[in-house]
């Protein structure tokens, strides 16, 4: 299995879509995987990819072309990987920040977090302080993730924080940010209860808030 | 030298009294100036003209930047633009949704709906005592709008010919913005080609997808006003290159060091740059913006001719303190010996 893994994570360094799909065939055909090792075979991957952008060996139409690999093999894998979970692991409100319509990384974290087992309603991009509130009193979620990839979204995110205080909803739901520039300071200065970067620190942050 | 006749010296390629100072101050910042939110200026070309004279005013540099009307000039080719609400008129939505669709694109009407009556309106405000610099975008940067940014850069990959083709169809965009801002008295075009960075792709992408259409545009539009060519972050790998699409004047931003860019673009060119607009003006102090324009002068002052400015917009945080600074320090370091 982790040979068949370790080629996985190769289609998705490559960027080539249709390996990592069709790997994702024989994995979920194999059904010996855990979705934790899918996880880990995969955030192994973004970290090679997200490396060798910065290194300058890859630019950001790599990233996309890996990037699509990755969505391509979780919409294989996704509910192998949810079915493998036996009990859901939460409700989650996600959207890309009024401001802001970056998507890419947004996707692969949805896509992430339902493979984990959470029950996910994707706003989509661009989206208004009223619709994540409409939203929230709708599902009654566990937690609010706010995807943010500029910098010149803080003020999006502060307006957010600030409404869900006004209305009461504040202690009701655990608040997240991320995107590529997020920090532990900015995620202070804006209020939220946890920050992520990428696929593993999103896992890591909604299972520590989650308890789990 | 008047403000104006030391910009139009450097593009005509004689030495002035002083380095020109043109920041990128546009709509992002402009507005504040006259204590109106952006999209109000935005939605309004005469109050963004307003603003834009009001900071040329304040501030003493030697040329404004235009911004048209309705929210800027992507939706000249029917993007979809929301205004309200943001700092800069956001695109959200895409025109082109596959090859089919390049049938849609046609030809633009950079005058319909007044567009370029706030540019008009800025030239009777600042166009006898400084220039004006009216922007537009490259045929690669239209495209990766009309497109949406990420799947046009997937279709490098997934469909290089869609890329080309579409690249092709919005070529003529280009040339009939940078018509009309002429037209409408722009003593200058700024071609933005910001996706075509090495931030963004690689060298051998910006030469397969970005650069023809850029030399194209700009043979064209050099034959309306002068051209300066605009990409920001990271471009010193086709800085040569980009001296090579017969631009005027290239604008380069932080991360490139102008004595390695006087070197890599030749003496042919003018250099516009390089200020770190986000971090020395927007969060430094002013001595720092000092320094930096101290740096900046005794690296690019020499031959070739310079223009000093950010290397790209000055953010709505930045203090006015440091763009005073700028415009100060500029005529302190900038002077030519006669």
């Amino acid at each position: 299995m982790n040979e068949l893994l370790e080629r996985f994570k190769q289609a998705i360094i490559a960027g080539d879509a249709d390996a990592s799909a069709g790997l994702a065939e024989e994995i979920r055909a194999a059904a010996e995987a855990k979705p934790d090792d899918i996880f880990e075979y995969l955030s192994a991957a973004m970290d090679v990819v997200g490396g060798k952008y910065e290194t300058g060996e890859y630019f950001i139409p790599e990233m996309l072309r890996s990037a699509e690999a990755v969505e391509k093999a979780m919409a294989v894998l996704e509910p192998y990987m949810f079915e493998h979970k036996h009990e859901q692991s939460g409700v989650v409100v996600m959207g890309t920040v009024k401001g802001d319509i970056h998507n890419i990384g947004k996707n692969i974290i949805v896509s992430a977090l339902r493979a984990d087992g959470y029950e996910v309603h994707d706003l989509g991009v661009n989206v208004s302080t009223d619709k994540f509130i409409d939203k929230i009193r709708e599902v009654e979620p566990d937690l609010l993730m706010l995807s943010a990839f500029t910098t010149s979204t803080k003020p999006a995110l502060i307006d957010i924080i600030r409404r869900l205080e006004e209305e009461g909803l504040r202690d009701r739901v655990k608040v997240i940010s991320g995107g590529a520039s997020h920090s532990a300071e900015l995620a202070r200065e804006v209020g939220v209860d946890g920050f992520a970067s990428d696929v593993k620190s999103s896992l890591a942050v909604t299972r520590r808030l989650m308890g789990r | 030298m008047n403000s104006r006749e030391r910009v139009l010296a450097v593009l005509a390629g004689r030495t002035p009294d002083t380095v020109p100072i043109i920041p990128v101050l546009d709509g992002y910042y402009a507005p504040r100036v006259i204590d109106r939110p952006n999209d109000e200026c935005f939605l309004d070309g005469a109050c963004m003209a307003e603003a834009l004279a009001a900071a040329f005013d304040r501030f003493g540099y030697d040329g404004a930047l235009a911004e048209m009307g309705l929210g800027s000039e992507p939706n000249v080719l029917g993007c979809p633009v929301e205004v309200e609400g943001h700092d800069v008129p956001l695109v959200v939505g895409t025109v082109v949704d596959e090859p089919a669709d390049i049938d849609r694109i046609g030809v633009p009407d950079p005058w319909a709906d007044g567009k370029m009556e706030p540019v008009e309106r800025l030239v009777e405000l600042v166009g006898s005592r400084g220039v004006v610099l009216g922007s537009v975008r490259s045929p690669f940067e239209y495209a990766a709008t009309v497109r949406g940014l990420y799947e046009f850069m997937t279709d490098f990959y997934r469909d290089p010919r869609f890329v080309q083709e579409l690249i092709e169809a919005v070529k003529p965009a280009t040339v009939a913005v940078g018509r009309a801002l002429a037209a409408a008295g722009a003593d200058a075009i700024v071609l933005k080609d910001s996706f075509a960075s090495c931030s963004m792709i690689s060298p051998e992408h910006y030469l397969e997808f970005a650069w023809p259409a850029e030399a194209e545009a700009i043979g064209e539009l050099k034959s309306f006003a002068p051209v300066i060519l605009h990409i920001c972050r990271n471009s010193m790998p086709i800085l040569a290159e980009m001296a090579r699409t017969g631009a005027d004047a290239l604008e380069i931003d932080s991360p490139v060091d102008l004595a390695r860019a006087r070197e890599a673009a030749g003496s042919g060119v003018i250099l516009k740059g390089n200020i770190d607009a986000a971090e020395v003006i927007g969060k430094g102090t002013a001595a720092d913006v000092a320094a930096a324009v101290k740096e900046a002068m005794e690296a690019a002052r020499g031959a070739g001719g310079f223009i000093l400015s950010t290397g790209d917009s000055i953010p709505v945080f930045a203090p006015e303190e440091n763009i005073k600074a700028l415009v100060e320090a500029g005529r302190e370091y900038g002077k030519y010996e006669n």
